[in-house]
């Protein structure tokens, strides 16, 4: 009621724009309202006084005491002092000698004053008690208006607070993955719906060890442990990790979890997810499968090439032996014996079975590459040594070998047997292809940098190139352009090339004839 | 007159080798050689295709992996341009649909290198004796047409009618001539193709696909 009073008053207020109404509050509350109020009061004293006068024979003025009073009371200091003024009058007109007149008597005198001085101080009193009281009044209302706008504030708070709260929850359940809550020492508060379906286990029975007890066997050493530091760190925690679920298998889960700090720096709790990873991890596995099978696959057919071209290869000079063998068989049995011819045959038979050998070692060199020989050399050395070896060839074929060799090359971990088996190829096939070819036939072999990691070896011949459409062929097995190929040659560098982690390539280069270049990765 | 003469001679049987490995060549024309049948070596399908002539006898030992164009390949190329020299293949790896494949096409043997001399002996005999049977077919063809081709237009009527199964009398009214002008010519088919008897005339019309008289044209 009050507060309501105190708005009307304050919309009141804040209407008054005029002088003129201000002027009439302000006589109304000052002038009129205490004067009324003293007036009623007074006369209500003075009637009672009437009518008491006969009862009590003493004249009674005790009674504008209390008008006096209730004036100060309810009126306030000006009504109190109205009503002294009145009182006054009336007392000193009615009640002392002489009645019914304003004068006093000499022996009046003393208690008309002393009337006075009591009724001004009644209204002292009085007025400073009401101030006093309505001050408390205010003041008691002020303060309940105060409880009552708090209690509003908070019950407001309140609903606010629980709605977030409300969403919040909602969020987490509605969220598709398992979420937790644990305090700072890492007992689980909160689990969503989803966790406790999935684990078929109220939070209750989750906290403490048995948490642990939803986790595979294999995996919850290193949970734990990683747990453990977590807490003590207060870092951040993930791991991956098959959780039992309530339908009796494990689930692959990627366990994820960050604290919560307070405002001294401590963590006051953790907050968890458990991502659902059992899909990735299946396929995962699947390609981590496929891959071995297919690398398996490639390996057994990398194997039955080489058979193959083993076969074929050693096949070429056992038919020569063969066919020679039973040619000298021939010429001796012939009436008369053919010593010429059988003489020539067998060195025939010896030529191609040193052939056979040469395709043995060949063969056996290739194989030692399961043994993986690495060794420190220095790739420059090994092309002037090799290059020795090729002169003689070059020579015959009247081919001139340039070498373009960049001194600053790191040493590498290569097979130098293979290596220079590489090497070999790709100059034979450079000096085959300017077979025909006009002068100048050059052959140049080039080692340099290639990016931070790899060295470059190019072997550049002044032939006619490689054909167009078969550039991409030639490092096929079998494939081969030379009446006298194997078609192997390329296919065997290429594979000792990716051996040594690198790349073997072909181009023709823009001055005529065809590029082949290798890398090779130094060490790391 | 001298050409007809040349390719009448007949012509020793070589055993045509077409293998990209000199090494194989020189040591199949070596064993050849040493009992007693000529070998010649090409390097390529191409180089032996350059060099044959019609006729040329014997067979081809052929490497089914060749440069250029492959044995396969090439063996169904002869077969389109007529070159009927019998086949042989010869490979370091043999598998087995190819093996089909050249069987299939008319392949007279298909040997495994290494292989024995009695089997690679054995099948070159074979492929002699085949191309012995296909010349000697060819030639005894060419001749019956060489023969036919001498008659006379009459003549060759004649024979058509003769070879039809009709009498001397018959032709002479399909011919409007008289029945001793018809024996004449008659005796001057005989005599001509070198037939002994009507049954052996009828014999070479068939086998050169001559055809005989089949009624009056109107």
């Amino acid at each position: 009621m009050n507060s309501t009073r105190c708005n009307s008053k304050a919309i009141y207020d804040a209407s008054m724009t005029d002088g003129t109404d201000r002027f009439s509050q302000w006589m109304m509350e000052y002038c009129l309202q205490p004067c009324a109020i003293a007036v009623v009061f007074v006369l209500v004293a003075l009637l009672w006084t009437f009518l008491l006068q006969h009862v009590i024979a003493y004249p009674f003025v005790f009674l504008f005491f209390g008008a006096i009073m209730g004036s100060a009371w309810f009126g306030g200091m000006i009504a109190g002092s109205v009503a002294v003024f009145l009182s006054s009058i009336l007392v000193a007109f009615f009640f002392i000698p002489p009645l019914f007149s304003m004068s006093v008597t000499k022996e009046s005198q003393s208690f008309l004053t002393a009337f006075i001085l009591c009724a001004i101080a009644i209204t002292v009193v009085s007025s400073a008690r009401k101030r006093a009281e309505n001050a408390i009044r205010e003041a008691r209302d002020q303060l309940e208006e105060k409880v009552r706008e708090r209690t509003a504030e908070l019950q407001k708070s309140n609903v606010e607070i629980q709605e977030s709260e409300r969403q919040l929850r909602l969020l987490t359940e509605a969220i598709p993955q398992q979420i937790w809550r644990a305090d700072a020492a890492g007992t689980i508060e909160y689990c969503n719906r989803h966790l406790t379906d999935y684990l078929g286990k109220p939070v209750e029975l989750l906290q403490g060890e048995a948490f642990f007890a939803i986790l595979h066997s294999e995996d919850e050493p290193l949970f734990r442990q990683g747990w453990r530091e977590a807490i003590e760190s207060g870092g951040k925690f993930e791991i991956e990790a098959r959780i039992h679920g309530a339908h009796g298998s494990y689930r692959w889960f990627l366990v994820r979890s960050i604290p919560q700090y307070s405002a001294e720096g401590d963590v006051a709790r953790w907050y968890g997810i458990h991502i659902d990873i059992e899909e990735q991890r299946r396929a995962q596995q699947d390609l981590i499968v496929a891959q071995e099978h297919l690398s398996q696959l490639s390996h057994t057919l990398s194997m039955a090439e080489m058979a193959a071209s083993i076969a074929h290869e050693l096949n070429q000079p056992l038919t020569a032996v063969v066919t020679h063998a039973y040619a000298c068989r021939e010429w001796l049995q012939a009436q008369p014996a053919n010593l010429v011819k059988a003489s020539a045959t067998t060195e025939k038979i010896v030529q191609e079975s040193t052939r056979a050998s040469a395709v043995v070692s060949r063969v056996r060199a290739l194989f030692r590459k399961e043994a993986q020989v690495r060794e420190p050399a220095d790739i420059n050395l090994l092309i002037r040594e090799f290059v020795r070896l090729l002169r003689d060839e070059a020579i015959r074929r009247e081919v001139s070998i340039g070498l373009v060799l960049d001194d600053g090359l790191p040493r590498m971990e290569i097979d130098p047997i293979q290596i220079q088996q590489v090497l070999f190829n790709l100059a034979m096939n450079g000096m085959d292809a300017m077979a025909h070819a006009s002068a100048p036939r050059e052959l140049t072999i080039r080692t340099e940098r290639h990016g931070e990691r790899e060295v470059l070896v190019s072997v550049e011949d002044r032939g006619p190139g490689i054909p167009e459409g078969i550039a991409d062929r030639i490092f096929e097995p079998f494939f081969s352009t030379k009446p006298e190929g194997t078609g192997m040659g390329l296919a065997i560098c290429r594979s000792i090339v990716e051996m040594h982690d690198g790349r073997l390539w072909a181009c023709n280069s823009p001055e005529g004839g065809a590029v082949f270049q290798f890398t090779i990765r130094t060490q790391v | 007159m001298i050409t007809q003469l040349e390719t009448d001679k007949p012509k020793r049987e070589t055993v045509f080798i077409v293998d990209d490995d000199p090494s194989i060549c020189e040591g199949l024309i070596n064993l050849l050689e040493s009992v007693g049948i000529a070998g010649r070596s090409y390097p390529s399908a191409e180089a032996f295709a350059k060099e044959w002539e019609p006729a040329s006898a014997g067979c081809l030992l052929l490497d089914a992996r060749l440069p250029g164009i492959s044995g396969v390949e090439f063996q169904e190329k002869l077969q389109e341009s007529g070159i009927g020299l019998p086949v042989i293949f010869m490979t370091a790896h043999g598998d087995m649909p190819m093996v089909r494949k050249v069987m299939k096409a008319g392949a007279m043997e298909f040997l495994i290198k290494p292989f024995q001399k009695e089997e690679l002996l054995h099948a070159v005999e074979q492929a002699f004796a085949v191309d012995r049977a296909r010349r000697s077919e060819e030639k005894a063809v060419s001749s019956i047409r060489a023969r036919i081709d001498s008659l006379t237009a009459r003549e060759r009527e004649v024979m058509a009618m003769v070879t039809a199964g009709l009498l001397n009398k018959q032709i002479a009214a399909e011919l409007n001539l008289s029945e001793i002008t018809v024996k004449l010519h008659r005796r001057g088919v005989m005599e001509r193709m070198q037939a002994g008897s009507v049954a052996e005339l009828v014999k070479m019309c068939e086998r050169v696909k001559e055809p005989s008289w089949t009624g009056s044209k109107e």
